[in-house]
């Protein structure tokens, strides 16, 4: 091989950075000593959970810091120049050709008000004193660089015409106008559809293999990570922790917080044993309050008393591999064992299940919202959010509900729960027919009847203590007599592992995962049968995803409580839950047990869905199945087959005109599809372990 | 996104004294809401302690001292009546910040300006709620009275229910009410359409909790910020009002010291060389109607550097 | 084989306000010889080199020490540089040999590579010889043949490579150029894995009017 001989200057060089914010009570440090490189063409994951500083490092590098942010100490070498202390002069010059960022909310980058192609030519015209005709034509040729469709016509248009997935192709090709030495990416498909973010990372991937740029990339999933990064640093409450190759990372990892990482992480496993999440125990301390010693210390299953006491160096533990830990080479032998109290969820179906009725019935279920007309007169449309959908949930056991945006499971839990009005169909909860709103149930119908929110910020009211919240639902439905509502608080409380102390606490004062915890002993605290959760843990971090959904589990074996759980990929429903039903454009197109989901025949959909979704080890084989085009109007939905607009198996005429059969695969799950089953049992599984031999 | 973990400090919720605390200390912190909370406090606590700050009785006529400039007997000067102006100020100051008068003999705390906000406030917060969160066509029949309300010009408005239920006190609070309606209204509707969407009032549903335990206890204690910065501002503009009504003479009736008839009254005398007794109240209006706005001013500031 | 595909992107750049002695140190520490100066947009203005940082003595006969250094201190990089006008560039879509031409020609080492005014890459004679061993697959072990031809044979090298065709193998590099000793003379190089020396020479020895020079095995 010839050796590398370009020029050695890494075009990113990170030396121990710190960077502190000013508050009212003093300085926060929220970066500590971190130093890192990156060379032209090569992908650096930043990872961590949130408030570990990996988007204060980025802002720090483009000097976005905002009034009260400020670098403390330490050199950003770009290109083997400091950015730290020059006048800012000179670094909007660099910012502007040669550096460039992209952030996880495609909108602020893009002006609504302005059309795009005038956007896009701006930083041409500006910065390179383009014609205007010579930029948009460059602003075009650039647009099919990324692969959108009909670029001259998405030129005229404004951000708001345009899908999520297609504004963050927009903004990524503007970002590369310049042809930046350094990109640095924010979580930029965080907020878009699994498909859509695969697609997205595809391209990422291949315009990086063109343009050799260096590019940052900071994400919370490790998934994705795993999926774009050469190398990866691994950051914790503002100091970095580890930084290795990507293999090194997930396979080999030396720090306890990477490898307690790695286990929380839901992957797609062969089975289910695989697939168990252990969290990591306590809390991510807060800047003002670190430990005098190794910060992970309080947490470390491997801690030493030297571990409190000194805090360790980032170092070299093999080569190319820096770890901060004492103890990195010792740990990385010994065998980790699940603590004593976790107690693995079973999930086995009892003989006796077979025979009992369903709790929650629902059948040819239909939502439709009236969409605002457009004209005067003329016929309504309707969207048709949820069209007609049947799934059933026997008592104590988990329904998983799986869709990307627009499939309709958000409006489908609502209307179950009253608070949307169906349009048709018939549910049926507990033998009594709930196709009413809310307001007009039975109080004992609502009491069994609960739910958990999304978003932990939201779901508490901050203006109340956690005690009085949950003591609220307590009175309403007069679990208890008065007198003893605190003691059943506390006793909640407990069983949330959150314990007394927190009754008097207002939500501002708690984390994601504990507000989550609270909302969640606010909806079990009637006692109720079911439980629907609406993605319950997409908003938290990786290690606390874990803890709160083995405390759903715990929950549902102690009180026996029937759970349906929605969620936007297939990868956190894995492990728990017993049905899963998946749902496109509002429909369902695959249903059956969890075990079968997984494996082939597929529905041509859940095949493109197990195929985008990130997985975290590198060592997966993933098959490659890609959607063209976007998720249709619930408007106007395509007839026939739903899918059939999208479908990379589509077989014809059929599929456009004729609503597909039910098909019923050997392994019990039915799918949606004219395909013959037999055609669909032919399909490769999407994940396999890759071969490890190396023989040619 | 989660938050960083606060570490176990408080075990318990901080106690009122330290909630309060933590507030002034908010206050504080902007010299804005200094200066402004100068200037309102010495303009309560002046009037309270009105018989220790001066030794004339705010009706006592000096005939030998009429139009006076200011002088060592009488700090401001005196009006066309011989009424030392610096006393008139100060028990004219009681009635809109520190007492209401009812009838004749009962009275209540707090002035007419500040009752007229309240009261204000609970019709329009009530109003307010009702269209943000119940929408749909008392919404519309909500807004559209309340649109009808602000076309009129304010002080038309105030002029029109003065003259239709005459000048006291209590009128003036119901004047001062009525106009401040549709404000606040308007910005509770518009926190509670921002609210409404909010998880937690979901939950609520979910428990069936009726419509007006929503409204009342889940929606209107989150929006409590920025109606007591608008409350603040809306005092000061009733302190206004009140001077324009003393001004155009549907004011409190003589000789009761209102601020705006002072300027009235007095307004005959600035060109022949005798500006004291509209001096001094215009002076003292704006001063207030300044301090009030820079304390608003000064909260909002502060709360929101943080952010 | 574009210039595009063998440049390096993301050149170091400068810019023409840094001074002189810092635009030196900046070269040093990176071990490069030649810094595009750049304005707007990466648009090029012109070029330093560790030769136009060398003033010339002449120009300060009369300066004391003390001036000479505030002279230097002063200069900054566009008073040194080689001004855009005259610095000889290479386009993205120019052949690899277009650049070597320009290269030998006007004696220079590297060539910053400019589209529409702005500098996006660089190209020095490293990366071509870098290029030429790849082209002629230094990295495999195998049999290297030279075998030389009259250089107005038409057909010569399409016999050569039909002679290798027919026996099955595969051809891992061939090139060729003038014998430059005698332009009457065209030599063909080829290379071949999995082949033996003499299994090589047999089949080479069949093959009309070429004479075998080389094989060898690397």
């Amino acid at each position: 091989m010839i050796p590398d001989y370009r020029p050695r200057v890494p075009i990113l060089e990170v030396r121990d950075l710190a960077i502190a914010y000013e508050t009212r009570q003093g300085d926060v440090p929220a970066v500590r000593g971190v130093s890192f490189d990156i060379r032209r063409g090569e992908t650096l994951g930043i990872v961590g959970e949130s408030g570990c500083g990996k988007s204060t490092i980025a802002f720090g590098v483009v000097n976005f810091l905002g009034q009260n942010g400020k670098i403390v100490s330490g050199n950003i070498m770009f290109q083997g120049q400091d950015l730290v202390g020059r006048p800012e002069g000179d670094l909007r010059k660099i910012r502007g050709d040669r550096i460039a960022m992209v952030y996880q909310d495609p909108m602020q980058a893009l002006n609504p008000s302005m059309r795009l192609g005038d956007q896009m030519s701006e930083v041409l015209i500006v910065h390179r004193g383009m014609s205007k005709k010579a930029a948009e034509a460059k602003c075009i040729q650039m647009l099919e660089r990324v692969y959108m469709p009909d670029p001259a016509n998405v030129m005229r248009r404004y951000p708001h015409q345009i899908s999520g997935g297609q504004q963050q192709r927009v903004v990524i090709a503007m970002a590369l106008l310049n042809d930046p030495a350094l990109l640095i990416m924010d979580e930029p498909t965080t907020a878009l559809d699994v498909t859509v973010e695969a697609a997205v990372l595809d391209l990422i991937a291949d315009l990086q293999r063109d343009f050799e740029t260096a590019i940052m990339y900071i994400s919370h999933n490790l998934g994705v990570i795993a999926r774009v990064a050469d190398r990866v640093a691994v950051m914790y409450a503002g100091a970095m922790v580890e930084r290795a190759s990507v293999s090194d990372i997930f396979l080999r990892p030396y720090h306890p917080y990477t490898q307690g990482l790695m286990r929380c992480v839901p992957r797609l496993g062969q089975n289910k044993t695989d697939s168990y999440l252990y969290p990591i125990p306590g809390k991510v301390p807060s800047p003002k309050t670190l430990p005098t010693g190794c910060i992970f210390e309080p947490r470390c299953a491997f801690a030493r008393p030297d571990c409190a006491v000194t805090r360790p160096p980032l170092r070299e533990v093999k080569p190319g591999h820096w770890a901060r830990c004492l103890f990195a080479e010792e740990i990385a032998q010994q065998e980790w064992r699940p603590p004593a109290d976790f107690v693995p969820p079973s999930g086995e179906p009892d003989a006796d299940q077979r025979d009992k009725k369903p709790i929650l019935r629902v059948e040819h279920a239909k939502t439709f919202y009236t969409a605002p007309s457009k004209r005067l007169f003329g016929r309504r449309q309707y969207v048709k959010a949820v069209d007609d959908v049947s799934v059933a949930v026997k008592s104590g056991r988990t329904l998983g509900i799986v869709g990307e945006s627009g499939c309709g499971k958000s409006t489908l839990v609502k209307t179950i729960v009253g608070l949307e009005t169906p349009t048709g169909g018939a549910f049926e909860f507990m033998g009594i027919d709930i196709a009413v709103p809310v307001a007009r149930r039975d109080l004992q119908v609502i009491k069994n009847l609960q739910m958990v929110f999304q978003n932990p910020d939201s779901t508490l009211n901050p203006s109340f203590s956690v005690g009085t919240q949950i003591g609220r639902s307590l009175r309403r439905f007069n679990v208890v007599p008065p007198q003893q509502v605190r003691a059943e608080v506390i006793r909640l409380l407990d069983m949330m592992k959150l314990g007394e102390r927190y009754y008097d606490r207002l939500p501002r004062q708690l984390s994601g995962g504990e507000k989550q915890r609270v909302g969640i002993a606010r909806a079990i605290a009637g006692r109720p049968e079911l439980v629907l959760c609406d993605e319950p843990v997409s908003a938290l971090d990786v290690s606390v995803q874990a803890a709160v959904l083995n405390l759903l589990l715990d929950i549902q074996r102690q009180m026996g409580t029937t759970l349906v759980f929605i969620a936007h990929d297939l990868s956190v429903v894995r492990f728990f839950c017993d049905t899963i039903a998946v749902m496109y454009l509002g429909q369902v197109v695959e249903i059956g047990t969890a075990e079968a989901i997984y494996a082939p025949p597929y529905h041509p959909y859940t095949e493109a869905l197990l195929s985008a979704v990130p997985i975290p080890d590198p060592r997966v084989e993933q098959s490659h199945v890609r959607l063209s085009g976007s998720v249709p109007s619930a408007l106007n939905p395509p007839s026939g087959c739903r899918f059939h607009t999208r479908c990379p198996h589509k077989l014809g005429e059929i599929c456009e005109t004729q609503t597909p059969p039910w098909q019923i695969a050997e392994t019990g799950q039915r799918i949606f599809c004219h395909i013959p089953i037999a055609e669909l049992s032919k399909m490769n599984s999407v994940i396999t372990m890759k071969e490890t031999s190396n023989a040619r | 996104m989660a938050v960083i973990e606060q570490g176990v400090q408080a075990i318990t919720r901080p106690s009122r004294w330290h909630r309060a605390w933590r507030g002034l200390a908010t206050l504080f912190a902007s010299k804005t809401a200094v200066i402004g909370l100068i200037i309102v406090l010495f303009w309560i606590l002046a009037p309270i302690l009105a018989p220790l700050l001066t030794p004339y009785s705010p009706t006592a006529q000096d005939y030998k001292a009429q139009n006076a400039a200011p002088s060592a007997a009488h700090i401001l000067g005196t009006d066309d009546l011989g009424r030392d102006i610096w006393s008139r100020l100060l028990y004219g100051a009681r009635v809109v910040l520190v007492i209401l008068p009812i009838g004749e003999h009962f009275w209540l705390p707090l002035g007419t300006a500040i009752w007229g906000v309240l009261l204000g406030l609970i019709i329009g917060a009530t109003l307010g709620l009702m269209g943000g969160y119940l929408g749909g066509w008392i919404d519309e029949v909500v807004m559209r009275l309340l649109d009808a309300m602000m076309a009129f010009p304010v002080i038309l408005l105030y002029m029109i229910i003065i003259a239709a239920v005459g000048a006291s006190a209590t009128n003036v609070v119901l004047a001062i009410a009525i106009v401040g309606t549709p404000g606040i209204a308007r910005l509770v509707r518009s926190l509670t359409l921002d609210i409404r969407t909010r998880d937690y009032i979901r939950a609520a549903e979910l428990r069936g909790e009726s419509a007006f335990h929503i409204m009342f206890v889940e929606i209107l204690p989150n929006a409590r910020g920025p109606i007591i910065i608008d409350a603040m501002l809306r005092v000061g503009y009733a302190i206004f009002a009140m001077g324009t009504l003393g001004f155009l003479g549907l004011g409190l009736p003589p000789p009761s010291p209102d601020w705006g008839s002072m300027v009235a009254s007095g307004r005959r005398y600035i060109l022949s060389g005798s500006p004291w007794a509209a001096l001094w109240p215009a002076l003292a209006i704006a001063t207030l109607v300044v301090g009030l706005n820079l304390l608003a001013d000064g909260l909002r500031e502060e709360s929101l550097r943080y952010q | 084989m574009l210039v595009r595909d063998y440049m390096t992107r993301h050149p170091l750049l400068a810019d023409p306000n840094m001074p002189a002695v810092e635009a030196q140190r900046y070269m040093v520490e990176a071990n490069v010889r030649r810094l595009p100066v750049v304005g707007d947009g990466k648009r090029l203005l012109g070029l330093v080199t560790r030769q136009t940082l060398m003033v010339d003595p002449s120009k300060m006969g009369s300066l004391n020490v003390w001036e000479i250094a505030s002279y230097l201190s002063g200069l900054t990089v566009k008073d040194v540089m080689i001004k855009a006008k005259d610095v000889i560039t290479a386009r993205p879509d120019m052949t690899i040999e277009e650049a070597a031409r320009i290269m030998v020609e006007k004696k220079i080492g590297c060539l910053p590579v400019v589209e529409d005014d702005v500098v996006i890459g660089i190209i020095t004679e490293t990366d071509l010889l870098a290029q030429l061993t790849s082209m002629m697959d230094l990295r495999c072990s195998g049999v290297r043949a030279t075998v030389r031809m009259p250089a107005n044979l038409v057909g010569g090298l399409a016999r050569l490579v039909d002679a290798i065709a027919a026996q099955g193998w595969g051809i891992n590099a061939l090139g060729g150029s003038v014998f430059p000793k005698d332009p009457t003379k065209w030599d063909a190089v080829i290379k071949i894995e999995g082949v033996t020396k003499a299994e090589m020479i047999a089949v080479l020895k069949q093959i009309k009017d070429e004479e075998i020079i080389d094989v060898r095995e690397i």
